[in-house]
C-alpha cells in the first residue's frame, strides 16, 4: 500500500514536472497523413513529414484547436494509388481521422478524393501539381494547398511581361510528352499576356549537340528563350549555347526542372541569369518565413523546400478554419475554408471557393553566382489562372 | 528558298556542325575498325572507354594539370588498362570456337561493369571541364566556337597520322600483314601476340584520346559510353568493318546526313535514318563501302 503511495506520488511529480503541456479536455484532432515514406519519393515524403510535425508541435503548445490536440497518423503510401487508397481507407474506417493530406502522386490525391467524397470526409493535397485535381476533376471533398503546373508558368510569364514586354520568345523542349505539355503551356500563358513566340523545336531526349538548331534559332532572332530540358540535356543545351555566343543577348528562362542542385554545377557560368518560376524559396524576405525556416533548420538541420513548406502552411489553414466553423465537422470546414485567408512562410494564401485551389504568391527566381536568388513576386491573383472547375 | 540568311545562319553552319560531329564519330570509330579489323573482336566496351578517357581528363584537370598535358596524358594511361584487359581477358576466349559471341559477351560485360565502376567512383550527376579554347570567330557572319575549330584540325591530323602509321610504315606492314594472315606473318617472324595487343591498346588509346577532347562539349557522366557507340558501329559497318577510310568517309556522310536532314524533318527522325542505311548496307553490301584492313 505504501509502495502504490509512492508510484502515485511520483508520477504525479513527474507530471508536476513535465513543461506546461496543455492539459486537453477533449478528443485529439485527428489527421491522417497518407505520403510516401519509402520509394523513389521518400525524399519528398520525408519534408512533408517534417512540414506537419513542426506545424503541429507549434498548434498544440499554443493550446491546439478549439482546445483539442491534434494528431498526426502517417502511412505509408509507396507514390501508388491503390496503396494511398487501402491506407486512406485504413485511417478512415479504423482510426476515424477527421481530415486526410499528405499524397504527392496526383493519381493518388485524385483516388484518396474519391474516397473522401464516399466517406464524407475532406482530403487535400501539400504536394500534387496536376493541373487537374482542381481542374476537370475537381472535386467538393478536395482541397489544394500547393501551387499547381500551371501557376509556375503563369508565373514566369507575368515576370517576363513587367521585364520584357516587347520580348520575341522561343521555346525548347524535350520531344516527348512532359517536354511537348510544358512549353505548350508557357506559350500559352504567355501568350495571354501578349509575349509573341516567334519559334519552338522539339529535340530529342539526350541529344549530344544542339548546335544543329542553333541556326533555326539564330535566324529566328528571339531575345528570350524558354527550355523545359532537364538534367545532362540542359548542361549541353546551355553549355553549346555558350559557346557559340548565344547566351550574350538572349535571357534565358526555363521550367523548375531545368536547373536543379543536380546540374548547377556542371552548368557553372551558362546556368547565370537563367530564371524560373516557383512556389518557395527558403530565402523569402519575410518575418514569418524567417521563423519558419529557423524552426526547421534548429529541428531538421536543413532549409526547408516547397513541400515542406506548403505542408505547413496547411495545417495552420486547417487551425484557421476549425477556429473559424467552432467544429471539425465536414460540411462547416468546407464552407470555412472556402474563402479562407490565412499566413504561410511564403505570405497570404486564400483557397478559392469555385476550384479549391490555394491562391498563392509566386517567385520568379534567377541564379546569381551559383544560387538562386529571389527576383520578383508575383501576387497571388495573378498568377491563378482561370477556374474551370464546373462541379461545384 | 536559299536566300542570304537561310545559307548564312542555317545551312553553312549546319555543314560545319556536321563536320565537328563527323571528326567526333570517325575518333571513336576508328579505334572500333581497328581492333575489329585486326583482332576479328567486336568492341562493346569500346563507348566505356571513351567514356573513361572522359573521366580521366576530369580527375587530371581536377588535380590542375593543364589541358594540353592532360591530352597526352590521357592515351598514355589508357594503355596499360588496355593491355590488362586484352591480355587477361580477350586473349583467353580468344581462341574459342564463337570469337565473335564470346568476344562480344565478354566485352558487352565489361561496358556494364565499367559504367557501375564510373558511377560508385564519381557519382551519377553530369560534370563538365571547362572549354580550353574559349571564344568564337565569326567568319562571313558564321559563327564558329574556336574550340570545335581546334577539334576539326586536331582530329584531322589523328587521323591522318592514325592513316600514315598502319599504310606508311614498316610498323603498319607488320600489322596489315597480321591481320591477313596470322599464320603467315608468324612464320615471317612478325610477334603476332604483340601485334594484337598493340592494336588493341592503340584502338583504346584512340577512344580515351576521343573522350578528352570531346568532354567539354558534351560534358561527362557515366553513361556517356552509350552516346557514340551505336553511331560509331554504324560508320564502321557502313564503312567496311576495319577499313579506316571507310571509317572516315562513312563518318564524315553520315553526320552531313543527320545534320541536313535536321533542317527537312524533326530531328528525332535523323537517327533512324543513319540506322536505316546501315541495316541496308548489311542487306546489300555487308562488306561496307571499302574493303577490310590488310585486305585493300
Amino acid at each position: 500500500m505504501k509502495k502504490l503511495a509512492t508510484t502515485l506520488a511520483a508520477a504525479g511529480a513527474m507530471l508536476a514536472m513535465a513543461p506546461a503541456a496543455p492539459v486537453y479536455a477533449q478528443e485529439p484532432i485527428k489527421i491522417g497523413v497518407v505520403t510516401p515514406l519509402s520509394g523513389s519519393y521518400a525524399s519528398i515524403g520525408r519534408t512533408v513529414r517534417w512540414g506537419f510535425e513542426l506545424a503541429a508541435e507549434e498548434i498544440n503548445s499554443a493550446g491546439g484547436i478549439n482546445g483539442r490536440k491534434l494528431v498526426l497518423l502517417f502511412e505509408d503510401e509507396e507514390a501508388n494509388p491503390a496503396v494511398a487508397v487501402q491506407k486512406a481507407e485504413r485511417l478512415l474506417q479504423v482510426e476515424k481521422v477527421d481530415f486526410l493530406t499528405g499524397t504527392v502522386n496526383s493519381a493518388s490525391t485524385l483516388a484518396v478524393g474519391l474516397l473522401g467524397e464516399r466517406n464524407n470526409r475532406l482530403v487535400s493535397t501539400t504536394v500534387s501539381y496536376a493541373d487537374s485535381i482542381t481542374g476537370d476533376r475537381c472535386s467538393p471533398n478536395v482541397f489544394r494547398f500547393n501551387a499547381r503546373a500551371e501557376q509556375q508558368s503563369v508565373a514566369l510569364a507575368a515576370w517576363l511581361k513587367k521585364e520584357k514586354p516587347q520580348a520575341k520568345l522561343y521555346l525548347v523542349g524535350p520531344d516527348y510528352e512532359m517536354g511537348r505539355s510544358t512549353v505548350a503551356a508557357f506559350k500559352r500563358s504567355a501568350e495571354s499576356v501578349n509575349i509573341k513566340s516567334i519559334g519552338e523545336i522539339f529535340a530529342p531526349l539526350d541529344s549530344k549537340d544542339y548546335s544543329q538548331y542553333f541556326g533555326q534559332i539564330r535566324s529566328a532572332r528571339p531575345d528570350v528563350i524558354y527550355t523545359s530540358t532537364a538534367g545532362n540535356d540542359t548542361v549541353r543545351l546551355l553549355t553549346q549555347m555558350q559557346e557559340f555566343n548565344m547566351l550574350r543577348n538572349v535571357l534565358v528562362i526555363g521550367a523548375a526542372g531545368a536547373i536543379t542542385g543536380q546540374n548547377i554545377k556542371a552548368l557553372g557560368k551558362a546556368a547565370e541569369g537563367f530564371v524560373t518560376g516557383i512556389g518557395y524559396s527558403a530565402q523569402i524576405d519575410t518575418p514569418e518565413n524567417k521563423k519558419f525556416v529557423a524552426a526547421f533548420n534548429a529541428k531538421f538541420k536543413e532549409d526547408p523546400d516547397l513541400f515542406a513548406a506548403d505542408s505547413y502552411g496547411m495545417l495552420y489553414a486547417y487551425k484557421a478554419a476549425a477556429e473559424k466553423a467552432g467544429s471539425t465537422d465536414t460540411d462547416k470546414m468546407r464552407e470555412a475554408l472556402r474563402n479562407l485567408t490565412w499566413m504561410t512562410p511564403q505570405g497570404q494564401k486564400t483557397i478559392r471557393a469555385g476550384d479549391h485551389q490555394a491562391m498563392s504568391p509566386m517567385f520568379a527566381v534567377r541564379i546569381e553566382n551559383g544560387q538562386f536568388k529571389i527576383v520578383s513576386t508575383i501576387p497571388a491573383a495573378e498568377a491563378i489562372g482561370p477556374d474551370v472547375c464546373t462541379r461545384f | 528558298m536559299i536566300d542570304a540568311d537561310y545559307l548564312q545562319f542555317i545551312l553553312a553552319p549546319q555543314v560545319i556542325n556536321g563536320l565537328v560531329l563527323g571528326v567526333a564519330i570517325v575518333l571513336v570509330a576508328l579505334g572500333l575498325t581497328i581492333i575489329f579489323g585486326l583482332l576479328d573482336v567486336i568492341n562493346m566496351s569500346h563507348g566505356e572507354f571513351y567514356a573513361i578517357g572522359a573521366f580521366g581528363a576530369l580527375a587530371l584537370a581536377s588535380v590542375g594539370l593543364n589541358f594540353w598535358v592532360i591530352l597526352v596524358l590521357v592515351p598514355i594511361l589508357m594503355i596499360p588498362l588496355a593491355v590488362l584487359v586484352e591480355r587477361l581477358l580477350i586473349s583467353r576466349v580468344f581462341s574459342t570456337k564463337d570469337r565473335h559471341v564470346t568476344t562480344l559477351l565478354l566485352t558487352f560485360g565489361l561496358a556494364l561493369i565499367a559504367e557501375d565502376v564510373l558511377k560508385i567512383i564519381f557519382g551519377p550527376n553530369t560534370h563538365r571541364p571547362d572549354t580550353p579554347i574559349s571564344g568564337a570567330t565569326e567568319i562571313f557572319g558564321i559563327i564558329i566556337p574556336n574550340y570545335r575549330m581546334f577539334l576539326i584540325g586536331i582530329g584531322s591530323l589523328i587521323i591522318g597520322a592514325v592513316a600514315y602509321t598502319v599504310y606508311g610504315t614498316r610498323l603498319g606492314a607488320m600489322v596489315r600483314a597480321a591481320a591477313y594472315d596470322r599464320n603467315m606473318a608468324a612464320s615471317l617472324g612478325v610477334p603476332v601476340r604483340l601485334v594484337y595487343t598493340g592494336a588493341f591498346a592503340f584502338g583504346v588509346a584512340l577512344a580515351g584520346i576521343a573522350g578528352a577532347l570531346l568532354a567539354p562539349l558534351y560534358s561527362v557522366f557515366p553513361t556517356m559510353g552509350r552516346d557514340f557507340i551505336l553511331l560509331a558501329f554504324t560508320v564502321v559497318i557502313v564503312g567496311g568493318m576495319g577499313s579506316i577510310w571507310g571509317a572516315l568517309v562513312a563518318g564524315l556522310v553520315l553526320s552531313q546526313v543527320q545534320a541536313l536532314a535536321s533542317l527537312f524533318i524533326p530531328p528525332v527522325w535523323t537517327e533512324p535514318i543513319v540506322f536505316a542505311t546501315m541495316i541496308v548496307f548489311l542487306m546489300f553490301r555487308p562488306q561496307g563501302l571499302f574493303g577490310k584492313i590488310g585486305h585493300a
